[in-house]
C-alpha cells in the first residue's frame, strides 16, 4: 500500500524542487500527517458532542445555544497545547483553561482574525486521524439541494483542506427542500460518495427520549439509506446518540453512584422523578450535573439498566451507554471507510493540490496522471465514486456486489466478499475465486456495456488482489 | 377579556334588539333585516387557530394534548400529510374533504379508525383536508383548530400554502421544540405569518425532555427582539398534560404549562375575535340608528312647530330624490374603475412572479442534469409556485381592502352631502346639523361593518393543494447496451452531453407547462374572488343608498302626516316621539 504514497512523495519532492510553491510544501507535509476528517452539518446538529464521543474526552465546549464559531482542529500531540492560525498567515500559541474538561481558549483578538485553531491533545484515538470541528452551516434559504446535487456532477477531486467528512443529519423529512442542506460544502470540506459518512445525530431525542428511541432512530436511518439522493452523497447513515457516547467514554464513579442511589429508591418515586428533565434537575445539583452530561434519555436508560441489575458498576454502565450510543458502529464504519483507505485518500488530496499548482501538459502532470491511472487503489476509488453517483450501468445486484468488491464497505478481504470477520482462509479464497470468474465473464461478455466492461475488469483485478494476499 | 367581551356581546345584542323594535315600529323591514344579519354575525362566535411549525416539532401532539384527545396520529417517523381541522360538534364525527370536478370540496363521512391512515397518506388518495368534530369546551367556545402538515418543512410548497391559509385564521400557534433555538427559516416564516394573521404565539414544546428549555426561551426571545417581532412564548409539555389527564392531577396539568396556553387562546384569540365582531355590529347599529333618527327628529321638530311642515316636507322630498341618485352615484364609478385596476394589477403581479420563477428555474436546470435533480427540482418549483400564488393572494387581499375603503369614503362624501345645501327651517336644520356632526365622527367605518365581518367573501378560497402536480418525466435511460458497443470514447462523451441537453430541454418544457397550469388556476381563482368582492360591495352600498332614500321618503311622509293631525293627537304623538328619541339617543351614544 505505502508504495502508492511513496510515489506521491517522490512526485511532490520533485515538484517542490522545480517550483517551490508553498502549497506544495504544505501538501508534502500533509502526506505524512494523520488523515484529516471534518465533522460537518447544520447548526446545533451535535458536532462538538460527537467529536467528544469519538475522542472519548470532553474536549470541545458544548452548550444549549450555538457554540462552535471557529474551525477547530483536534490533533494528537505530546501535551495539551493550543495554536491560533491567523488570517494573515501567522500562527501564535494561545493560553487556555479547562472547565469540566472542556477547553476554553482565550483568543485575545476578534474571532474574524482567526483562520482556525489547533488543539493538541495526547490521545491515541487521534493518532490515525485529526478531527476538525466546524461551525454549523447556517440555513440557507434557497436551492441548496439542487446545488448539492449539482456538485456531484463535478469529478469530485477538487483540492480540499480535509481528506474525509462526517456529515451530521438531524431527523428531517425526505421531501424537505433543505434535506440535503447538511451536505452543502462550506469550502473547507467537500465530501464525495467515497469519503463521506452520514450520521443521524441526536438519535436519543427521536420519539421523545423514550427507551425505544434508538430503535426508532435505526428505522429512520434505514429509510434514509433507501433514499437514492442520499445514497449518492454518502454510502452509509449511522444513528448515533453523541451525548450517550461522550458520557459512556468519560463516566465518573460519582456519577454512577448518583444514578445508583436514584435507582434504589421506590419505583413510584423514580417514575415521578424521571417524568421531566426539570423535576430531575431540581432534585439536586449532582443530579442536574448528571442530566446535563447524559441527557434525559441517558439518565432513563442508566436507571433502568441499574434497576434491572444489567449493570452493577460504573465500568459496566459506561460500556452499556457506549453500546447504546451507536458510536462503536460509527467507529467501525469510520475505520472501514476512512482509516483503511487513508493512504489513498491522502494521495488523492495531494494529487488534487498538484493539479492546482503544476501547469497541465508538463512532465509532472503526466507523472501525476500515470499514478492515478496505474495505482489500483485509485481505480477502485474512482469506480466507487462513479458507481455511487449512479453513473455505471448494470443491474442493482451487480452494482451492489461491485460496491463490496471494490472495498466500499471496507478494504479487508472479508469485507469485500461480504463474509464474517472470522471466515476461514479457504472460504475467502473460494469466494474470491468465484467472484473473479463471474466478473471476468462480465468483462468479456459481448453484450456488456463498455463502461461496465471497464469496471468489471477492475473488479476482477480486485478479486485477484484478494487471492494474492 | 373574554369575560368582558362576553358581557359586551350581550350588551350589543340587547341594543340590536332594541333598535330592531324601533325599526319594526317604523315599518322599516329593510333595516330590520340589516339588524338581524348583524346579530347573526355577532352570535356566530368563531375563531380559527392554525398550528404551524417545522417537521417533528410536536404539532399534532400539541393539538392532542390541548384537546385531550388522540385524534391526530403521532409517530416518531411518520408525519401529518393533510391539514386536520378540529371544530365543535356533538356527537363526534369525522369527514374527508375531497375535491369535486367543479373545483369545490365535498365532505365525505369517515370512521375514526380510518383517520390515521388518511392523515398520514392524504394527498395520495386525493384527500385535501380532514375535518373532525369533537365535543370539547374549548371548541364549544367557538375555537376551531387546524393542525397543519409538517411534510416538506416550512420552506416548501406546503409551508407556503399554510401561510396562505393563515390569512383566514384568527391566530397562529407557531410550534418549535426545546431541543434548539429558532432557526433562520423559522423566524422568517413567523415574520411572514404575522403579515397575514393578526396574532401569533410561539409555543415551545417538549419542555419535559430538555432541562435547558428556559435558556432556549431566553435565546428565542432575543431572536424575536432582533427581528422586531412581538410574539409571546409559551412553554408547554404535551406529555405532562396527557399524564395529568390520565391521573386527573391538577398540579401536574399546571406544570405542563397548558393552562396558560388555554388562557391565551380564550383571552387573546376568542376575545379579540369577539371584539372585532362587536365593532362591526356597532357600526351597523350606528347606521340603522341614524336612519331611524332622521325621521323621529324631523317629526319631533314639526310637532313643536307645525307651521314649518311644508318646508320640511320639501326638504325631505328633495333629499329623497337625491338619494335615488345615490344608488347610481359616483361611488359606482370608483368601484368599477377600482375593480378594473385591481384585476389588471393582480394579473400582472402573478404573471411577473411566474415569469421570474421560470427564469430562475431555467438557470437552475442549466446548471445540472435533470435526471439527477428532477425530484428536488419539482419540490423547488412547487415551492416557488406556491409562494407566488400566496403572495399574489396577499396582494389581492390588501388591495381589496383598499378598494373597499375608497368606495366607502366616496359613498360617505356623497351621503353626507345629500342635504348640505338644502334650504331648511332653522329649527330643524339645527337639529339635523347636530345629528350630522355626531354622525361624521364614526366616519366611513360605519359603512365597512358588514365588510369586515365578510372578509371570507374575498379570501374565501382555500388554496390547499392548488399548486397542482408535475408530470413525472420519463428521461431517457443512461447510455446503454447499443451505444456502448458501437460508439467510440469521444463519441460517447458527446453523445452523453447531447443527452443531458435533451433532458434539460424536456425539463424546461415541463416547467413551462407547469407554470402555465398554475397561472391558469390561480388566475381563475383570483378573478372569481374579485368578482365576488365587486358584487358584494355593489350590493352592499346600493342597499345602503336605498335605505337612505326610504328614510328620506318616510320622513317626508311622516312629517306631512303629523302636520295634519289635530293638536291634541299631535301632542300625544310628540310624547311618543320624545320616548323614541330618548331610546335612539341612548343607542347612538
Amino acid at each position: 500500500m505505502s508504495f502508492l504514497l511513496d510515489q506521491v512523495r517522490t512526485l511532490l519532492d520533485r515538484a517542490i524542487s522545480e517550483m517551490s510553491d508553498q502549497r506544495l510544501v504544505d501538501a508534502r507535509r500533509r502526506v505524512d500527517e494523520p488523515l484529516r476528517v471534518a465533522i460537518a452539518g447544520k447548526v446545533k446538529a451535535g458536532k462538538s458532542t460527537l467529536l467528544n464521543a469519538l475522542v472519548g474526552e470532553e474536549l470541545a465546549p458544548t452548550d444549549a445555544g450555538e457554540c462552535t464559531r471557529i474551525v477547530t482542529w483536534y490533533a494528537d500531540g505530546r501535551t495539551y497545547a493550543v495554536t491560533a492560525y491567523l488570517t494573515d498567515g501567522s500562527a501564535e500559541p494561545r493560553p487556555f483553561t479547562r472547565r469540566d474538561g472542556a477547553i476554553q481558549i482565550s483568543l485575545g483578538r476578534p474571532a474574524e482574525q482567526v483562520e482556525h485553531l489547533e488543539v493538541r491533545v495526547p490521545s491515541s484515538r487521534l493518532r490515525q486521524h485529526t478531527l476538525i470541528d466546524t461551525p454549523g452551516i447556517a440555513s440557507l434559504s434557497t436551492d441548496v439541494s439542487l446545488r448539492t446535487m449539482a456538485f456531484l456532477e463535478a469529478e469530485g477531486e477538487r483540492a480540499a483542506q480535509t481528506d474525509a467528512v462526517i456529515y451530521l443529519l438531524r431527523h428531517m423529512h425526505g421531501s424537505d427542500v433543505r434535506f440535503l442542506e447538511s451536505f452543502h460544502g462550506d469550502g473547507l470540506s467537500s465530501g464525495t460518495p467515497v469519503n463521506a459518512v452520514g450520521v443521524l445525530s441526536r438519535a436519543d431525542e427521536i420519539g421523545g427520549c423514550r427507551l425505544d428511541a434508538m430503535a426508532s432512530a435505526g428505522r429512520v436511518a434505514a429509510r434514509y439509506a433507501t433514499d437514492e439522493r442520499l445514497r449518492k452523497l454518502c454510502p452509509v447513515v449511522v444513528p448515533v446518540a453523541g451525548l450517550l457516547g461522550a458520557a459512556g467514554a468519560t463516566l465518573r464513579e460519582e456519577e454512577y453512584r448518583t444514578l445508583a442511589a436514584i435507582a434504589a429508591e421506590p419505583m413510584e418515586h423514580v417514575v415521578d422523578l424521571l417524568l421531566t428533565a426539570d423535576r430531575f434537575a431540581a432534585s439536586g445539583t449532582h443530579r442536574a450535573a448528571v442530566l446535563k452530561r447524559l441527557g434525559l434519555f441517558g439518565v432513563r436508560l442508566s436507571i433502568r439498566l441499574i434497576r434491572e441489575k444489567t449493570v452493577t458498576d460504573s465500568a459496566a454502565l459506561a460500556k452499556a451507554l457506549t453500546e447504546h450510543s451507536g458510536i462503536d458502529r460509527l467507529r467501525e464504519v469510520f475505520t472501514a471507510q476512512f482509516v483503511g483507505r487513508s493512504e489513498v485518500l491522502k494521495a488523492r488530496s495531494a494529487l488534487a493540490v498538484l493539479d492546482e499548482c503544476i501547469p497541465p501538459g508538463s512532465a509532472l502532470a503526466g507523472e501525476a496522471e500515470r499514478i492515478r491511472a496505474s495505482a489500483h487503489e485509485f481505480v477502485e476509488l474512482r469506480l466507487l465514486h462513479q458507481l455511487r453517483s449512479g453513473r455505471l450501468p448494470g443491474t442493482d445486484e451487480q452494482l451492489a456486489e461491485m460496491d463490496l468488491l471494490l472495498g466500499g464497505a471496507g478494504g479487508a478481504a472479508h469485507h469485500r466478499l461480504g463474509l464474517p470477520a472470522d471466515a476461514a482462509r479457504g472460504r475467502i479464497a473460494a469466494g474470491a475465486q468465484e467472484a473473479l470468474i463471474r466478473w471476468q465473464n462480465i468483462a468479456e461478455h459481448p453484450f456488456s456495456p463498455r463502461e461496465l466492461k471497464t469496471a468489471a475488469r477492475a473488479v476482477a483485478r480486485s478479486c485477484e488482489g484478494i487471492l494474492v494476499s | 377579556m373574554k369575560v368582558r367581551a362576553g358581557r359586551l356581546t350581550t350588551g350589543v345584542l340587547a341594543e340590536l334588539a332594541d333598535a330592531r323594535a324601533l325599526a319594526e315600529a317604523a315599518q322599516r323591514a329593510d333595516l330590520v333585516q340589516r339588524l338581524d344579519q348583524a346579530a347573526g354575525r355577532l352570535r356566530s362566535d368563531d375563531a380559527t387557530v392554525a398550528v404551524v411549525g417545522e417537521f417533528k416539532q410536536g404539532k399534532s401532539t400539541l393539538v392532542n394534548a390541548l384537546l385531550r384527545t388522540d385524534i391526530c396520529p403521532v409517530d416518531s417517523d411518520i408525519v401529518t400529510a393533510v391539514p386536520t381541522i378540529l371544530r365543535h360538534g356533538r356527537p363526534p364525527a369525522a369527514f374527508l374533504q375531497v375535491p369535486q370536478d367543479d373545483g369545490g370540496l365535498a365532505s365525505v363521512p369517515v370512521g375514526f379508525e380510518e383517520l390515521p391512515r388518511h392523515i398520514a397518506e392524504g394527498d395520495k388518495n386525493g384527500v385535501r383536508a380532514v375535518e373532525v368534530r369533537l365535543d370539547r369546551r374549548l371548541l364549544a367556545a367557538g375555537l376551531s383548530i387546524i393542525d397543519t402538515p409538517g411534510v416538506g418543512g416550512l420552506d416548501s410548497a406546503q409551508g407556503n400554502l399554510t401561510l396562505g391559509a393563515l390569512g383566514l385564521a384568527g391566530a397562529a400557534l407557531f410550534v418549535t421544540d426545546s431541543a434548539q433555538e429558532l432557526t433562520a427559516p423559522e423566524v422568517e416564516f413567523l415574520r411572514r405569518a404575522l403579515e397575514r394573521c393578526p396574532r401569533a404565539f410561539c409555543v415551545l414544546t417538549k419542555t419535559d425532555l430538555y432541562g435547558e428549555w428556559r435558556r432556549i426561551v431566553e435565546i428565542n426571545e432575543g431572536h424575536f427582539q432582533r427581528a422586531g417581532l412581538d410574539v409571546p412564548i409559551v412553554a408547554v409539555s404535551s406529555f405532562l398534560r396527557m399524564r395529568a389527564q390520565a391521573r386527573d392531577d391538577t398540579a401536574l396539568n399546571e406544570e405542563s404549562g397548558f393552562p396558560r396556553l388555554v388562557e391565551l387562546l380564550r383571552r387573546d384569540v376568542l376575545g379579540a375575535a369577539a371584539e372585532n365582531k362587536i365593532v362591526a355590529a356597532r357600526a351597523e347599529l350606528q347606521f340603522v340608528v341614524a336612519q331611524l333618527r332622521e325621521r323621529v327628529e324631523a317629526e319631533h321638530a314639526v310637532a313643536a312647530e307645525p307651521a314649518a311642515a311644508p318646508e320640511v316636507v320639501r326638504r325631505y322630498a328633495e333629499k329623497s330624490r337625491r338619494s335615488a341618485w345615490l344608488a347610481g352615484g359616483s361611488w359606482q364609478t370608483v368601484l368599477g374603475d377600482g375593480v378594473q385596476d385591481l384585476s389588471a394589477d393582480i394579473e400582472h403581479d402573478l404573471r411577473e412572479r411566474l415569469r421570474i420563477m421560470v427564469r430562475k428555474g431555467e438557470d437552475l436546470l442549466a446548471e445540472s442534469d435533470p435526471r439527477e435533480t428532477w425530484r428536488d427540482f419539482q419540490a423547488w418549483a412547487q415551492r416557488e409556485a406556491a409562494a407566488a400564488a400566496v403572495d399574489n393572494l396577499m396582494l389581492l387581499v390588501t388591495r381589496t381592502e383598499q378598494l373597499a375603503h375608497d368606495v366607502a369614503e366616496r359613498f360617505g362624501i356623497e351621503y353626507d352631502s345629500l342635504d348640505v345645501d338644502l334650504p331648511a327651517p332653522e329649527l330643524a336644520l339645527r337639529k339635523v346639523d347636530e345629528l350630522d356632526v355626531s354622525f361624521q365622527k364614526s366616519g366611513m367605518q360605519q359603512f365597512l361593518g358588514a365588510f369586515t365581518a365578510a372578509r371570507v367573501t374575498y379570501g374565501g378560497f382555500y388554496m390547499l393543494g392548488a399548486v397542482g402536480a408535475f408530470f413525472s418525466l420519463a428521461f431517457a435511460a443512461p447510455l446503454g447496451l447499443l451505444a456502448g458497443m458501437t460508439l467510440g470514447r469521444r463519441m460517447i462523451k458527446s453523445e452523453r452531453e447531447r443527452q443531458v441537453q435533451q433532458r434539460r430541454l424536456q425539463a424546461k418544457q415541463e416547467l413551462r407547462r407547469y407554470v402555465d397550469d398554475v397561472g391558469f388556476h390561480v388566475g381563475r381563482d383570483c378573478r372569481e374572488a374579485i368578482r365576488r368582492t365587486q358584487r358584494f360591495l355593489r350590493d352592499e352600498f346600493a342597499a345602503r343608498a336605498q335605505a337612505a332614500e326610504r328614510s328620506a321618503a318616510a320622513t317626508a311622509a311622516a312629517v306631512r302626516e303629523i302636520a295634519d293631525l289635530p293638536p291634541d293627537e299631535r301632542k300625544e304623538r310628540a310624547d311618543a316621539l320624545a320616548e323614541q328619541r330618548r331610546r335612539l339617543n341612548r343607542l347612538a351614544a
